[in-house]
């Protein structure tokens, strides 16, 4: 539940460009600092109505709270009598908080682990035992009544008398006491709520909740947030005269201002002037109005926000440029759609705002979102992973489409209908239905993407739970959502760990497929970068229709249409064809992918016609490839095909069509001279060569020997 | 070796030279710590124009806190152009605490004392955005004349007095003359501007091909009883690859054959 008014009802409110232009910032969104600005401004002009007070006040704290039972609480004084006093009857209110009550209750969180929130208003901790309960609320008399801030706030209120009364309670003798035995009484068991006060200062007259009795209260509130803007932690007075960072404006600055990410925080003092803390606000000089309505952007940036391998990903979006006020209008319903969102990621909740407002796609280039993955190692104690204020929805969504088209492609048709060099074959990789990335469908893979699912499939496990800067995945994934490329490089040793790591009883084929497609999307999508001897590898096939129409001509018709190993050594050769990394100028990689293309064969032979537990992947698993072995365990590999193929009294060698290629490639292998790839890239190639050799089957066996080899089953995703 | 002091003449009715000193910094390593954050220590992918002052002053042994002024509005003028993509990589490094439970005083007793983490303390792990090999162009005009003809000496020998550093300490930088060079304004038109991009964020064109990036670090400083503070930071809209972008409606100037824009 949000207070939040829709967004037509804020387009009503603000139709006036003029009037809501002149509460923009009159300068581009250029920083972190810019947007949560704009954010708080939005927030506040949302939730405005509540008076000067407003800005101060954080009435979605707690929306969480509304119509759950005993949900709020409040100490009934009567301060209509001379002495303060409990309410001899009814000491404490027990009530479900709800929307009605926002005004009266005038809640102001402050996130602090240790003390208390800014209004007399304090959230309790989740599930608090009465006890605890009666603890807090006996607190809004003994600590915040009695704070040094507040009293000093109220001292010239005209109600002033009021929170002085409350203090005095709560010295009283036995009042502790007398609170938790009406607690015990009254509430049920555990809860969490609201814990406030409510007044009675005429003897005839009814308890009244802060926001109702007296403006004493909220001004109090307002002191005391105000106050932590410039003591906080160590720093007791962190104020003076700078330049705004955001408006640019000359005036006091204050140092201890609350940061929604908490990037910016008092206690870190190596970067202040001789450690100390008062001069906090020489970094990070933001004026007091400006510092209120960054904290306002809460609501928003804690929208945007969602939880996946051990980090925060905040995806916030925003225009590129100066906000125009059609754009103010435009952000705050994306923001509106975000906070009511549900369960679907931040990514997939603006792609279908996108999708269903024209004027966010005529925004076009402009659409920008902040991207960052953020580690909490304790409440404040973080490390970003990787942030951009450059983050577009196209670059997510082209790699969801780029992936689509290869999975529709005739390399995994996993559609079933692409056109094939023979029908009979089956596609170069398998697409198990189970594997979320096999799923040709843009929704659930922009899903995929979005929850770092996409890589957690493909790339090497964490090496423990908490996330690590070392972590790939969450570099990819902010990579991939702010639109910068991924190294090569690294994206194929990401790769070959992660297949070391599965090759135990089975050769990973299904993973091995998952990582070549995504390869191939990354490629396709602009995402990959190389360097140096790595620049080819980042042109796998580029797969768009019009090569598939090509190809399609490219196919020789066969009037029997049976002939498998024709079948083969067509999808071989359109294969290698359009695989710019396994061009011949490339025998290295050639050799390696084509040397794994008939251990792939060979396994799957023996798998079926022989029956074996032991194939050969067992016995050149992926590890056994380097460079210096290629050229044996190729040799080896070839004699092994040989002697099958007597065995089977065939005329000629088994898969001829790899045999005759990996031939002619090994001579052009010069190990010893420059030899231009690593381990890793052979080893992916390899790897690649073995799942589309197991994959290279039919389920006819009308052909030749051979032919029937089932691809081996998997573990499921 | 005493420190150099700030002497010479800058007289802000003469304006700026009509030449620049242009150099090149490069370094393996380069991190700018972004303003908005202290606990989290991400990196501006470009030179801020401070540290650009900075470093200059380094060069030339200026006293800490000496030479804002020189470096101020009127009387200088900075234009900085990557010259190769614009890499960062995250860092891990161990560090100690700075919060003051971790803090002792050096010595325990006394006036002149110093604050210090605690050595003996266990490091804790953090990670900084580090950018990778690092490579601008600085055009630089200073008014005050000797300066000027300092700095041009230390460029052309090669020298510093201080190390010249790119952010941190550590990520030493490499400095390489380029010459002094003549500037010719150009009036607001719409052209291909070599050098980032500032301000004028909202004039740059946007297409699919060309990657856009912003951000905003301080430009200016002064100096205060109590220290300094930034007076003033400005917008800078870049390409990461190091690519021209193409500005709408926008007065630049033409340096060694480039378009760049000063500030």
């Amino acid at each position: 539940m949000s207070l939040l008014p829709e967004p037509s009802t804020f387009e009503k409110r603000y139709s006036d460009d003029e009037k809501l232009a002149s509460e923009l910032p009159d300068r581009p969104i250029t920083s972190l600092r810019d947007l949560q600005y704009v954010y708080g401004r939005l927030y506040t002009l949302a939730t405005a109505g509540g008076g000067e007070y407003a800005a101060y006040l954080t009435p979605e704290k707690s929306t969480d709270l509304f119509d759950e039972s005993e949900s709020l609480l409040y100490l009934r004084v009567d301060l209509s009598e001379d002495k303060p006093r409990l309410d001899p009857d009814q000491p404490i209110g027990v009530e479900s908080y709800g929307k009605e009550k926002v005004e009266a209750v005038a809640h102001s969180w402050y996130n602090a682990a240790k003390g208390f929130d800014h209004s007399v208003t304090h959230r309790t901790g989740k599930n608090k035992e009465p006890e605890k309960v009666a603890e807090y609320l006996h607190e809004r008399l003994t600590a915040w009544a009695a704070d040094d801030v507040i009293q000093e706030a109220v001292a010239d209120h005209e109600d002033g008398w009021i929170v002085d009364a409350l203090a005095e309670l709560g010295e009283s003798e036995g009042l502790r006491e007398r609170i938790e035995t009406a607690v015990d009484e009254q509430l049920d068991g555990k809860t969490t709520a609201l814990t406030t006060v409510a007044v009675k200062s005429e003897p005839d007259g009814e308890y009244l909740l802060p926001g109702e009795a007296s403006s004493v209260f909220n001004e109090a509130m307002r002191a005391r947030k105000r106050s932590k803007l410039v003591s906080k932690g160590e720093a007791t007075d962190s104020i003076g005269e700078a330049t705004d960072l955001v408006t640019g404006n000359r005036g006091p600055t204050v140092g201890t201002a609350e940061d929604p990410l908490n990037y910016f925080l008092g206690k870190q003092l190596e970067k202040f002037p001789g450690f100390d803390p008062d001069e906090a606000w020489r970094t990070h000089p933001v004026s007091e109005d400006v510092a209120v309505t960054l904290m306002n952007a809460s609501t928003f940036v804690d929208a945007c926000d969602y939880y996946t391998m051990g980090a925060n990903v905040y995806y916030l979006p925003y225009f590129f440029g100066r906000l125009g006020p059609e754009d103010a209008r435009d952000l705050y319903g994306l923001l509106y759609d975000l906070v009511h969102a549900g369960e679907m990621s931040p990514l997939e909740s603006a792609y279908r705002s996108y999708q269903d407002t024209p004027r966010l796609q005529e925004v076009g280039e402009r659409f920008r979102f902040y991207v960052a993955a953020v580690m909490e190692h304790q409440t404040k104690r973080f490390d970003v992973f990787g942030d951009s204020m450059d983050g577009t929805l196209f670059s997510p969504v082209e790699l969801t489409r780029s992936h689509q088209r290869v999975l529709r492609s005739w390399l995994y048709d996993a559609e079933g209908d692409a056109d094939h060099p023979d029908p009979g074959l089956r596609a170069a990789f398998p697409t198990p239905d189970n594997w979320d990335i096999f799923v040709p469908e843009e929704s659930a893979l922009l899903s995929t993407l979005a929850t770092g699912w996409y890589f957690e499939q493909t790339f090497a496990p964490a090496d423990d739970d908490d996330a690590s800067a070392d972590d790939y995945r969450i570099r990819a994934l902010v990579a991939v959502l702010s639109g910068e490329p991924l190294d090569i490089e690294t994206v194929l040793t990401e790769y070959v760990e992660r297949l070391l790591e599965d090759e135990g009883e089975e050769f990973p084929s299904f993973r091995v497929a998952a990582q070549y497609a995504q390869l191939c999307a990354l490629a396709e999508a602009g995402l990959l970068t190389g360097r140096d001897a790595y620049e080819p590898v980042a042109e796998p096939r580029q797969l768009t229709h019009d090569q598939t129409d090509d190809m399609q001509q490219d196919t020789p018709a066969r009037a029997d249409g049976g002939n498998v190993a024709a079948a083969r050594e067509t999808k071989l050769e359109q294969f290698l064809e359009q695989t710019p990394a396994l061009a011949e100028d490339q025998p290295e990689r050639r050799g390696s992918f084509l040397l794994g293309a008939l251990v792939g064969q060979v396994t799957g032979y023996q798998q079926v016609s022989e029956g074996r537990s032991t194939t050969l992947i067992d016995q050149y698993p992926i590890k056994a490839v380097t460079e210096s072995k290629l050229k044996r365990l190729a040799s080896d590999v070839l004699d092994k095909n040989i002697v099958y193929s007597r065995e089977n009294n065939m005329a000629g060698t088994m898969y001829s069509e790899v045999v005759d290629r990996l031939v002619t490639t090994l001579p052009q292998l010069d190990i010893d001279g420059d030899w231009e790839l690593d381990t890793t890239d052979l080893r992916f190639y390899y790897s690649l060569g073995v799942a589309y050799g197991m994959n290279n089957w039919t389920s006819s066996d009308d052909d030749e020997q051979a032919d029937g080899q089932p691809a081996a089953e998997e573990e499921e995703a | 070796m005493a420190q150099e002091s700030l002497e010479g003449r800058t007289d802000e009715d003469d304006g700026l030279p009509e030449t620049c000193l242009s150099f090149e910094l490069r370094g393996e390593w380069g991190h700018f710590r972004r303003v908005e954050g202290n606990i989290v220590k991400q990196t501006y992918r470009i030179i801020p124009r401070t540290t650009v002052a900075g470093l200059v002053a380094a060069m030339l042994g200026l006293d800490r806190d000496s030479y804002y002024e020189a470096f101020s509005q009127n009387v200088s003028a900075v234009a900085v152009e990557p010259i190769d993509e614009l890499r960062a990589i995250n860092m891990p490094m161990n560090t100690l605490s700075t919060a003051k439970e971790h803090m002792t005083t050096m010595p325990s007793r006394g006036h002149a004392r110093i604050s210090m983490p605690d050595p003996s303390e266990l490091r804790q792990q953090h990670n900084y955005e580090v950018l990778v090999e690092p490579a601008y162009r600085v055009d630089l005009q200073l008014a005050n004349d000797d300066l000027r003809g300092r700095l041009q000496d230390r460029l052309r020998d090669g020298t510093s007095y201080y190390p010249p550093s790119l952010g941190l300490s550590e990520h030493l930088a490499e400095v390489t003359y380029l010459g002094e060079f003549e500037l010719t304004p150009h009036e607001r038109e719409t052209t291909d501007v070599d050098s980032v991009v500032l301000e004028a964020v909202d004039s740059v064109e946007l297409t699919p091909e060309t990657e856009v990036k912003v951000e905003r670090s301080p430009a200016f400083m002064a100096a205060d009883e109590g220290g300094r503070t930034t007076t003033a930071f400005q917008s800078i809209a870049y390409a990461t690859g190091a690519e021209p972008l193409r500005v709408q409606d926008v007065e630049t100037h033409e340096v060694d054959g480039r378009r760049v824009m000063f500030s």
